[in-house]
């Protein structure tokens, strides 16, 4: 058989999303790239080896090997293994191991010519394609695609038929075939590195077309062009001894692997063995060179499913162990409120990444407490990566693979959720807690109708029939505001607005009468005017429903709109937390202090300031968050009080909790958070660097 | 310059008043042949003009055509009427040369941080592309890139890191330090601060005002978010569909709107306040904007009619122009 | 969607008639004349001449051509040149053969494929690791060398199977089915390994998306997110997978019917090509092109129809 004339994309995670660069946080420089990937797996390098001895021990044949292609020994024909003859001999008496290192130079050689044409013109074209515009692109596409759909071995042998077995020209015929698969693979790609912004900033500047292929374009289609030649390569070695298998080889009596291969099965009755050695040295060659690629190809970090393994489904989101631990180290804590029905109580609440994994247990929350009334919303907000999302999750058991709760509790009517199973959790999804989240879009499932996924857990959800169940659907449709609700039961996700999914992701989560809505910045990703209606949608739901929502945002604006509660959360902590009013009129913690005085849309435009009040550099990595106040290192009252853990405590004046030492000193001081010239020295931490001071005060502190 | 703000072409303008950029009855139309004329124009006859050292914002929602006039300015995308005049110099189809003569002038700030950096090449490179391109020789492009870096707050030792070595803010204040290191007179921000979080939203926003301040730069400011055009703009423009719905000084536009569109924008935009933003919500409430969702309006007439409380069948039939209400110019039959 | 129908035929009759081209021009570099070619090398070169000039090979190209596709048209391919049969007679007969093993061969590639695709992706850990490299094994494996151990095991050592040869449908339902099993098996290794990666990248991606954590919000079964909502996402790729598997199997059966002793298309392009028969080639050429295509455009289709967004547009 011809293999695969369209090369196979490589191995993982790489194809259909390959165009977005990977988002990996310290991805380094271009040139350190492939030799890392290449010498982090042991098939590559085995790969690597075996490709570099091969050409060594072919290219320097003529001096070692102990018999020339054409000898033929006559006392041991279709010999198996012995002293004389290493690999044994075939029909007529020619030594095997002679003739399968004498033809690997040439076999791996002709395959190259493949590699470079389809590689060269795929390439090419691909960046003719993206660069030149839409009219281009469809000539180039539409002659690729008529490639692709021809049956090429039939097209390499009529080829054959009339130049004949010139093995060069037919392996450069084949890679002309190729490159169409190839050009597929590289167009994606290319048009995503065009359309970066980048690209559009050199466009900017006058860089010519040519000019942004080579420097912008180029450089970023190396490491696929790298994966996608190992792949042709074997291809092309697969199809050359298929094609001399055939009779289309080199002529007679000069050695190729297909050839020998073919001799090999006419004798393969009284000398089986004669297929070995051959087959394995091919066999190995193409595992090399997919080997190669596959490690070359493999994507560094990709995004985790939304699904956890099997084990780990069955496996307690906290071990019992810790559980217990938890609930009696937090006993004391006076969590009078736990009995109450539909109240959430989450006490003490730890998520971290588990340990096996890359993260290797690096806390993403610690020690996060709050409740939550029935018929009461709750904001979480904070900046991004100070562990909203985690927390609202956890309340769901719907963190993400490799990342679990490690500590605390989630009260629920009786029940702890963060020692529930995914199992146990099925019985409180939808029907206790549901969950509406940021993009509505990429939360509805594209595949299929709004009427189908909303009836379907309507049926799961409240056991109705399917008659009944559609009632319903439109009426949950029309409760969230949808006008024509029999016409979008009907539509699918991308045939309405942002703003009309977001209304349907409501409905569903609305599908099994939820008490506990968790809403992780449902806003965030729509129009000011829609966010406007949803908010308004959401309140008149709480109103209507009784039931409770946690709000995850970072506007605080939302939350001065819709939450009763605020919890502010900074680097995966609780920072003060009570009723919103008194929290965004009179803020206790200087975090909270600044995030308001750097909100453009906390001023009026006749008294906007000259400057907005900053916070100097960002939110710690979790990997660096320090063990006394976290954000110690970028607060103007820092001072000596702060490099002890500080605990959450009741603050003096309002009803809530704050987690700050100057807490009534700052409110009794009346201070406010000034807008600061960023003098350059405190922007100066790199990412890398962790702050320096946090480690001395750590040492102190230990 | 806020007079050029209307949609009757006017004589021109002594030398010394003339405006940094003008952009008149701009129309961008996507596709091309009979799509394109099928499809309502993503801008329609916008004009607008940029004196020196003013920034104008551009505000509006997605699909307002805010971010195609940017592009259209830039030279990014194709215009299908109307003209952009820089100095005076017409470049609505300004070739890569003319860009190129030019680009030292006129540059631009992107959104995303994480991609408008090339991640395989260093600041450095990345920061003297532009120099390079204009003939600046090796050693002195790595110099200024080292100033600019230093200038912008980040350290000098910069120049030789990669993109993916700084957060998300820091790479923005390099592309600043990109768009500035050829002394432009006019940088175009396209929703530059809009994926930024609060603090660092801060520190850019007012990276760009002390910029401004200390070189005398003009800026178009697009963003969909009005509170941060009005901290940096003294001129705001309104879009809608590609239309412009309102333009004037910041203050007046965004304290107190005359077009019903720009009204609804400014009241559904939420402040931190918990007592003012209830009253707001009830103001806005009172409005009676109908929902946007469902409401595709049909050619010619107003685009913001069905979901305007005051349209009638006038603003179905005629297109309102722009006239002089207070401080602002209007397109609204009724405002 | 009429329009994208009335598109794909046009793409397809323009793709069947570049192909027409491209192999009579192929045919006319040749070695040898027809008259050469079908008289032996005994012949004198009156009677050489005097064939070529019965078969119009004096002349010119254009003429040529257009007769030869006036005829193609209509299903006449001429007459062979070593044996003087029908053309169109002899693929007909043989077409049925490489369309079953094809057509096998893809079946079974695409149930494996699928299956051991799932389960890698599904089951993680130590199975997807055991299926990955089953899988690069099966394609790095030349599928004639595969064939030939299947032979050795399975029809010459236990004689489970027939070695060789073709049985027809018509002659014995189950001798047919017993002939095929082997070269089928021996093809369906590598398409099965290839539809298998595609199936366990696609599956991973679809379990990555946004839509999955919504669907375990609302208490959707793990089954029914998988075989239906993951499976459903992933199985536009899949299917775009076996259309191309479909295409390189069916080029790929040259090997098997030599392996076999097959009497199909392929075994004709190989001793067409050897033999210089210039109407052989072009017909199978062509014929074979046909079936691709066709194929290719009936799997592409049901692409479209699979992915709503293509569907409604």
């Amino acid at each position: 058989m011809i293999p695969n004339v369209a090369p196979a994309s490589a191995d993982s995670a790489e194809p259909t999303t390959a165009a977005v660069p990977p988002r990996a946080p310290r991805q380094s420089s271009a040139k350190k790239f492939a030799g890392n990937k290449l010498f982090a797996s042991p098939a590559s390098v085995a790969g690597v080896a075996w490709l570099a001895a091969l050409v060594a021990a072919s290219l320097t044949a003529p001096l070692w090997l102990p018999y020339k292609t054409e000898d033929q020994d006559f006392t041991a024909v279709l010999s198996g293994p012995t002293a004389a003859h290493w690999l044994g001999t075939d029909e007529l008496g020619r030594d095997l191991l002679s003739r399968i290192f004498a033809s690997a130079a040439g076999t791996l050689g002709t395959s190259m010519i493949t590699v470079i044409v389809a590689v060269g013109l795929g390439t090419l074209l691909a960046m003719l394609a993206a660069a030149a515009g839409d009219r281009v692109e469809t000539v180039i596409s539409r002659v690729t695609e008529v490639t692709m759909s021809l049956p090429g071995t039939v097209i390499i042998l009529a080829v054959i038929g009339a130049v004949g077995t010139n093995i060069p020209l037919i392996m450069a015929i084949l890679g002309v075939l190729i490159s169409a698969g190839m050009y597929r693979v590289i167009l994606g790609q290319a048009k995503s590195l065009q359309s970066q912004l980048y690209v559009d900033a050199a466009k900017v500047d006058g860089v010519s077309t040519m000019g942004i292929s080579l420097r912008h374009v180029l450089p970023g289609l190396t490491n696929t062009i790298v994966v996608q030649s190992a792949l042709i390569f074997a291809v092309g070695m697969l199809i050359q001894a298929g094609l001399a298998f055939i009779g289309f080889g080199p002529p007679i009596p000069e050695p190729s692997w297909g050839g020998m291969i073919q001799g090999a099965s006419q004798n393969v009755y009284n000398a089986p063995w004669l297929m070995v050695p051959t087959g394995a040295v091919l066999a190995l060659t193409v595992l090399s060179a997919n080997a190669i690629g596959n490690a070359l190809g493999k994507a560094p970090n990709s995004t985790a499913s939304h699904l956890p393994s099997a084990a780990a489904r069955r496996r307690r989101t906290m071990s019992v162990k810790t559980a217990v631990a938890a609930i009696a180290a937090t006993a004391p804590t006076p969590a009078g409120s736990t009995a109450a029905k539909n109240t959430l109580s989450v006490r003490n609440l730890s998520v971290g990444v588990d340990s096996t994994g890359a993260g290797n247990g690096v806390r993403l929350v610690t020690d996060v407490s709050f409740d939550v009334e029935p018929g009461t919303v709750l904001g979480l907000v904070g900046e991004s990566g100070c562990g909203k999302t985690m927390t609202a999750l956890s309340l769901l058991g719907l963190l993400p693979s490799g990342v679990s709760v490690t500590g605390g509790q989630i009260l629920w009517n009786g029940r702890n959720l963060a020692a529930a199973t995914d199992k146990d959790m099925e019985s409180v999804r939808g029907r206790e807690v549901a969950l509406i989240s940021q993009e509505p879009m990429r939360a509805l499932d594209p595949m299929f109708t709004v009427g189908y996924q909303l009836t379907a857990a309507i049926r799961r959800l409240r056991g109705m029939g399917r008659a009944e169940a559609k009632a319903e659907a439109v009426g949950l449709l029309e409760k969230v505001g949808i006008v024509d609700a029999a016409r979008i039961l009907k539509t699918y996700p991308h045939q309405i607005s942002g703003g009309m999914a977001q209304r349907v992701a409501i409905a569903l989560a609305l599908s099994g009468r939820p008490r506990l809505l968790v809403a992780d910045e449902p806003t965030t990703a729509l129009d000011v005017t829609v966010q406007a209606e949803i908010l308004s949608l959401l309140r008149g739901l709480v109103k209507d429903t009784g039931m409770s929502v946690v709000m995850v945002t970072h506007d605080l604006g939302v939350v001065a709109d819709l939450c009763d509660q605020v919890a502010v959360m900074y680097a995966g902590e609780v920072v003060e937390n009570g009723r919103t009013d008194s929290i965004l009129e009179n803020p206790r913690h200087p975090y909270t202090l600044a995030l308001l005085a750097a909100d453009p849309h906390a001023n009026h435009a006749a008294d906007m300031p000259e400057r907005l009040a900053t916070i100097n550099g960002q939110v710690p990595q979790p990997k660096d968050w320090p063990s006394t106040c976290r954000f110690a290192a970028r607060c103007q009252f820092a001072g000596s009080a702060c490099v002890v853990p500080i605990p959450l405590l009741p603050s003096g004046t309002g009803d809530g909790l704050v987690r700050c030492v100057k807490a009534d000193e700052l409110a009794v001081e009346g201070l406010d958070w000034v807008a600061t010239e960023v003098a350059s020295h405190h922007v100066l931490n790199l990412v890398e660097t962790p702050a320096v001071a946090t480690r001395t005060v750590e040492k102190d502190h230990a | 310059m806020s007079t050029a703000t209307s949609v009757r072409p006017e004589a021109p303008l002594p030398a010394a008043a003339q405006p940094l950029l003008e952009v008149r009855d701009l129309v961008v139309r996507y596709g091309r042949g009979r799509k394109a004329g099928a499809a309502p124009a993503a801008v329609d006859r916008v004009s607008f003009s940029i004196a020196p050292g003013e920034t104008v914002g551009l505000v509006g929602e997605s699909g307002s055509g805010k971010s195609t006039i940017g592009k259209a300015i830039l030279g990014l995308q194709k215009v299908s009427g109307g003209s952009i005049t820089y100095q005076g110099k017409d470049i609505t189809s300004a070739g890569a040369s003319q860009r190129r003569a030019l680009g030292g002038e006129l540059r631009a700030v992107f959104q995303d941080p994480n991609s408008s950096l090339n991640p395989r090449n260093t600041v450095g490179s990345s920061l003297a592309e532009p120099l390079r391109l204009r003939g600046v020789g090796a050693a002195d492009a790595r110099q200024r890139a080292e100033d600019m870096l230093e200038r912008v707050g980040l350290p000098r030792e910069a120049v030789d890191r990669y993109p993916s070595q700084f957060s998300g803010g820091q790479r923005q204040r390099i592309s600043v330090a990109r768009a500035l290191i050829c002394d432009p007179k006019l940088v175009v921000c396209d929703e530059a601060v809009s994926a930024l979080d609060l603090s660092t939203q801060a520190q850019v926003l007012n990276l760009l005002a002390d910029l401004r301040d200390e070189r005398g730069l003009g800026y178009l400011f697009i963003a969909h978010d009005i509170a941060v055009v009005q901290f940096l703009a003294q001129r705001v423009v309104v879009l809608y569909r590609g239309q412009v719905m309102e333009s004037g000084p910041a203050a007046a536009v965004t304290e107190d709107p005359k077009h019903p569109f720009t009204q609804a924008l400014v009241a559904a935009s939420p402040v931190p306040r918990p007592a003012e933003q209830a009253a707001r919500r009830e103001a806005r409430e009172s409005l009676g904007v109908r929902t946007g969702a469902a409401a595709t309006p049909g050619p010619g007439g107003c685009p913001f009619r069905l979901r305007c409380p005051l349209a009638t069948d006038l603003c179905a039939t005629e297109r309102p122009a722009l006239r002089q209400v207070g401080g602002s110019a209007v397109a609204c039959h009724y405002a | 969607m009429e329009l994208f129908i009335t598109k794909r035929l046009l793409m397809a009759l323009a793709t069947v008639l570049v192909v027409a081209v491209l192999a009579f021009m192929l045919v006319h570099a040749m070695p040898g004349s027809p008259g050469a070619v079908s008289l032996g090398a005994g012949a004198t070169q009156e009677a050489i001449d005097e064939v070529n000039q019965r078969l119009g090979w004096n002349d010119p190209l254009v003429v040529q051509f257009f007769s030869w596709l006036g005829a193609a048209v209509q299903g006449d391919f001429g007459i062979s040149l070593i044996d003087g049969r029908s053309v169109s007679a002899d693929l007909a007969s043989r077409l049925p053969v490489t369309a079953s093993l094809a057509a096998g061969a893809t079946l079974l590639s695409a149930v494996l494929g699928i299956g051991l695709g799932v389960t890698a992706a599904v089951r993680g850990g130590m199975v997807d690791r055991i299926i990955g490299g089953v899988c690069g094994m099966a394609v790095a494996l030349p599928a004639f060398w595969i064939g030939i151990i299947f032979v050795y095991l399975l029809a010459v050592q236990s004689s489970v199977f027939p070695a060789t040869g073709y049985v027809p449908f018509e002659v014995s339902p189950q001798d047919w089915a017993l002939s095929l099993a082997l070269p089928v098996i021996t093809l369906a290794v590598g398409g099965a390994a290839f539809i298998a990666r595609q199936t366990r990248a696609s599956m991973l991606e679809a379990l990555q998306q946004e839509h999955i954590r919504t669907l375990r919000a609302t208490a959707t079964p793990t089954w029914k997110i998988l075989y239906v909502h993951a499976l459903r996402y992933a199985s536009l790729p899949i299917v775009a997978g076996i259309a191309l598997q479909f295409i390189q199997l069916f080029g790929g059966s040259v090997i098997a019917e030599q392996l076999f002793a097959m009497p199909g298309l392929g075994q004709a392009v190989q001793n067409s090509v050897s033999t210089h028969d210039a109407p052989s080639v072009q017909g199978v050429v062509v014929i074979a092109t046909v079936v691709v295509v066709a194929v290719n455009l009936v799997l592409e289709l049901a692409t479209k129809f699979l992915d709503p967004k293509l569907r409604a547009s």
